[in-house]
């Protein structure tokens, strides 16, 4: 047989090897070691090489684009030697960019070119008044207002306590004070309400807060730059009281529950405040604007309104669209006077965080079929285009906000975000978000533990698993089956971090719904899936989901992956392009009263979809060919086995 | 004028199932039971063929039940008490398969053990040449413990093994894979749920004729138009050409039956709810012929008198002309 000399590169090391070898395996003839998480199976595409020469057959570029192989990128795993080449390995982190698919998490930037004046409604101007003689003997009220009519201000509220300050404010100034004032009624109507009046120049700020049943986010925004400050989310202490809307409206009717749950999402208003003002230094009287989205339930529970008539059929919220409070009446550490308001809902399950969405997301500018999910604790969803929409909502769980899963967490510092488990050996290989030791496993790196354990055998299609499997990995814990993706010495904790088998149902209920959901919302209005021309994604589940291993588990349909685009936080996003601008908050007004709310549990055909998705990744695989390739490479030879 | 029957026309049929082997195919019976091959709904014989008809199991007991009706104990009499006699009336009643059930624990309350297991599937093989089913009591850990001594014992006699569920089915598949046996694959009235543990049964590389699949079911008056109505879709999409859904189905309405207090109770209950005995068997006599009409290819019946009662139902309407 011919041989063939190889030169691995930037070593500069040279072997000769026979016809037909895998450059993988010339490369560990050479002393070179090249990663290989899934254990050689052409499935994670850690081992991408470039290959100088055209003396190499690729047996499969699965993970390689076409502008890929073109540049001359193989994996070094299912790429065999057939003439003399020269191979160079990358550095692994070029390789690690490389092979996520489907990580478009926008930054948060202006969403689009800001200008506060014909936007912004809340404003800081300087008035120049002349100081009262003699001569001009005009009452300071009157002084206050000749000024604003020069800002095309001709009718204002002013609220007592600041009536009460006035003379001194304006004296301290010398007459040069700065005002805070918010544009309100109709556009053009000249009517403002003041808010504060002082010596120094000073911005004024914002927040965008969006109250998810499982993750609370808020954004502290400049409204002069428009740009946000700083950013923090945290888990929703009303948590302790229920995982999901039903259960928190059900603990909401006993006793002083509502007030309880109202005062826990409050105080964790209160801390992701406190973070983000400590981060920035900026001064909370500043913050004169506040605007909330969430679902319909979560804005009852913030406000305080009994929810529980949302739980009981014909399932009638107290609001939906409701009218603006103080931020001193809501508890809300701003200015006193700041206005709190919540955005519109569409219906008890269809809230402000969806319609807020379906504006982030861009659903409605789209020409094309586009639908929206929203993967949150409450899986909501939007289809249409820029012209209609109709929407649904379906109890998912809080396990890809890695709640209600052992060593679930958000995705910050120390979760782990991507998981490759090797085919033969079912050794993990993991990224953590921050790159130091893991403390847990937030959504993407869920639904990337889940679709390998999948691939490699080590759960079931149905989601248990395989104690056969001759690896300690697999065990009996104190929580029944589970598989160990990191030991203790190697965690931050000190303690293994496990996926159990109820974390994998709940997992699987969780994508089942969402599948089941946007499975009959298509058919509602008779189209199929693969009519849909894009799939835009919104969920707290982490930075870089991975649309593969999303198909992989089924909580995506098997369609070509450009069609997919995960935008992070949408919700929290919509809320803070309705916090620059009013154009973009009566959009969401409008969006709101222009949706068309179906109800999954009219009938039978959603659970029907439900059970039919409990599955990996659904009992009828035929719906997803390019996963039923994958698991039979991986899944063939030990049912053969068997088998004999 | 002559009336034109419409016709449905299907694409596929019902897997074909056989249980038991003979001494030419490496076991002792003298008999098999094959069931499935139908390519219509139940006894539409002017829309497809029939090579099978719906076949009577009869449930016997490795011991005298504790909690079985008064009139069931009666009207088996003394043959309740040792399982060899039982399986031989079962087979002079007219029974298709012996429905071997074992329980956890011993007359004298002790757990079952292997041992016994395996004298007891022993005395039944010897006893009868109809083919056998061997089932667990019905709790996870028990079946395992039980249902693999027994599948030794019976090595080679395709017996049908039970009951495999979603989450208890590894260790009775496996004990069926090493000792050439067949499953009942149970779920808990879902047409997808069904589908997807043939599914993972299948996958651990059992072959689909080995497969009985159990829908579940509820006793007339107790949830059985639930049950029809799961057993109806499955076989529909089993003649649409589903494959996981093509399996033939076993369904136990003697237990449904007898659980349920219009067989149970013979006091304090209206008059005219009529005769006890007499309504007792009526109840599991309807629950077995409704669940027949629904697709239904073996039936589990209790009470002796009912395997000929049902026998005549299934025989009158498959020589029934259009």
């Amino acid at each position: 047989m011919a041989t063939h000399s190889v030169t691995f590169q930037p070593e500069d090391k040279t072997v000769d090897v026979p016809t037909g070898m895998l450059i993988a395996e010339a490369a560990r003839q050479a002393g070179l070691e090249i990663l290989q998480p899934c254990g050689g199976q052409g499935r994670c595409g850690r081992c991408a090489v470039i290959v100088e020469g055209a003396g190499v057959r690729r047996r499969s570029t699965i993970r390689l684009s076409s502008e890929d192989v073109e540049a001359g990128y193989a994996l070094a795993c299912q790429t065999v030697i057939e003439d003399d080449i020269t191979v160079t390995i990358p550095e692994q982190e070029r390789v690690e960019r490389r092979i996520v698919t489907g990580r478009s998490v926008r930054k948060v930037e202006l969403p689009f070119p800001y200008d506060p004046a014909t936007m912004q409604p809340v404003r800081v101007s300087q008035l120049h008044l002349h100081p009262p003689s003699l001569d001009d003997n005009v009452d300071d009220l009157g002084r206050l207002k000749h000024g604003l009519s020069e800002l095309g201000i001709s009718d204002i509220e002013l609220p007592l306590p600041l009536l009460r300050s006035l003379g001194d404010k304006l004296r301290q100034a010398d007459w040069q004070p700065w005002i805070a004032f918010e544009m309100i009624g109709e556009e053009g109507s000249g009517r403002a309400r003041l808010m504060e009046i002082s010596a120094q120049a000073f911005d004024p700020l914002g927040l965008a807060i969006d109250i998810g049943t499982t993750t609370v986010t808020l954004y502290l925004v400049n409204l002069t730059s428009g740009e946000v400050l700083s950013s923090a989310a945290e888990y929703n202490g009303q948590i302790a009281f229920g995982e999901d809307v039903i259960s928190r409206i059900v603990y909401a009717t006993k006793g002083d529950g509502l007030h309880q749950l109202s005062a826990r999402v409050r105080e964790t208003i209160h801390e992701l405040l406190t973070r983000v003002q400590k981060r920035t230094g900026i001064v909370q009287e500043h913050i004169f604007k506040v605007l909330v989205a969430g679902n319909t339930t979560m804005i009852h529970l913030f406000l305080g309104l009994p929810p529980e008539t949302i739980r009981l059929t014909p399932y009638i919220p107290a609001a939906n669209r409701v009218p603006p409070y103080s931020a001193n009446e809501l508890g809300i550490e701003a200015h006193p006077l700041a206005s709190v308001e919540c955005l519109p809902g569409v219906a008890s399950y269809v809230g402000a965080d969806i319609t807020a969405g379906a504006l982030s997301s861009g659903l409605v500018d789209s020409e094309d079929l586009t639908l929206f999910i929203d993967v949150g604790t409450n899986g909501e969803m939007v289809l249409g285009t820029r012209d209609w929409m109709v929407t649904c909502a379906c109890s998912a769980g809080p396990a890809f906000e890695g709640a209600g899963v052992v060593d679930g967490m958000r995705a910050t510092k120390g979760a782990i975000e991507e998981v490759w488990i090797h085919s033969d050996t079912h050794e993990p290989t993991y990224r953590v978000i921050g790159g130091g030791k893991p403390r847990g496993i937030c959504g993407s790196g869920l639904i990337s533990l889940m679709a390998e354990l999948f691939v490699t055998g080590a759960i079931d299609r149905g989601g248990r698993v395989n104690l056969s499997l001759d690896t300690p990995r697999v065990r009996t814990g104190n929580h029944g089956p589970e598989f160990v993706v990191a030991w203790a010495d190697e965690t931050e904790t000190g303690k293994d971090i496990v996926l159990t088998n109820v974390d994998v149902e709940n997992l699987m209920r969780a994508k089942a719904a969402i599948y089941a959901g946007y499975h009959v919302l298509a058919r509602s209005v008779g189209v199929g899936l693969e009519d849909i021309q894009q799939f835009l994604i919104g969920g707290s589940f982490g930075q870089y989901v991975n649309v593969e291993k999303a198909i992989q588990i089924g909580l995506l349909p098997d369609l070509p992956w450009d069609r997919f685009e995960f935008l992070g936080n949408t919700s929290v996003r919509g809320t803070y392009m309705a916090l620059l601008s009013r154009q973009a908050h009566s959009r969401v007004d409008k969006v709101s009263q222009g949706m068309t709310y179906i109800e999954l549990s009219a009938d039978n055909t959603f659970f029907d979809a439900f059970t039919g998705a409990l599955f990996m990744p659904h009992t009828d695989m035929s719906r997803f060919p390019s996963v039923a390739k994958i698991w039979q490479d991986g899944n063939g030879d030990e049912v053969q086995d068997e088998q004999k | 004028m002559a009336v034109e029957i419409p016709k449905e026309k299907w694409t596929a049929q019902v897997r074909k199932v056989t249980i038991g082997a003979t001494s030419e195919e490496g076991g002792t019976r003298a008999k098999t039971l094959t069931v499935g091959g139908e390519s219509a709904l139940p006894f539409l014989h002017y829309e497809g063929s029939f090579p099978n008809k719906p076949a009577l199991a009869v449930e016997i007991r490795d011991r005298k039940p504790d909690d079985w009706s008064p009139l069931l104990l009666d009207a088996l009499g003394e043959t309740a008490e040792d399982p060899a006699k039982w399986a031989q009336a079962a087979e002079a009643m007219g029974a298709d398969l012996i429905y071997l059930v074992l329980s956890a624990a011993t007359a004298d309350g002790n757990p079952n053990t292997p041992e016994n297991v395996r004298a007891v599937v022993r005395k039944v093989l010897d006893a009868t040449g109809l083919p056998i089913a061997v089932v667990g009591p019905g709790q996870a850990e028990i079946d395992n413990e039980l249902i693999v001594p027994a599948a030794e014992e019976a090595d080679g006699e395709r017996v049908l093994l039970g009951v495999c569920e979603e989450k208890n089915y590894r260790t009775i598949v496996a004990a069926a894979l090493a000792h050439n046996h067949l499953v009942q694959s149970k779920t808990p009235m879902d047409v997808n749920l069904s589908k997807q543990l043939v599914i993972l049964i299948n996958d651990m590389g059992l072959p689909l004729e080995r497969i009985m699949m159990d829908p579940t079911t509820g006793a007339l008056g107790y949830g059985i138009e639930y049950g029809y109505s799961v057993m109806e879709r499955l076989r529909l999409a089993a003649l649409t050409g589903d494959k996981m859904t093509q399996q033939p189905m076993i369904v136990d309405p003697g237990a449904e039956a007898w659980k349920v207090k219009e067989s149970k109770v013979g006091e304090g209950v209206p008059e005219a709810w009529g005769d006890w005995n007499r309504r007792a068997l009526n109840w599991e006599t309807l629950t077995a012929t409704t669940l027949i009409h629904s697709g239904a290819n073996i039936v589990i019946l209790r009470h002796p008198e009912n395997v000929a009662r049902v026998r005549k139902v299934i025989d009158d309407l498959s020589s029934a002309t259009t």
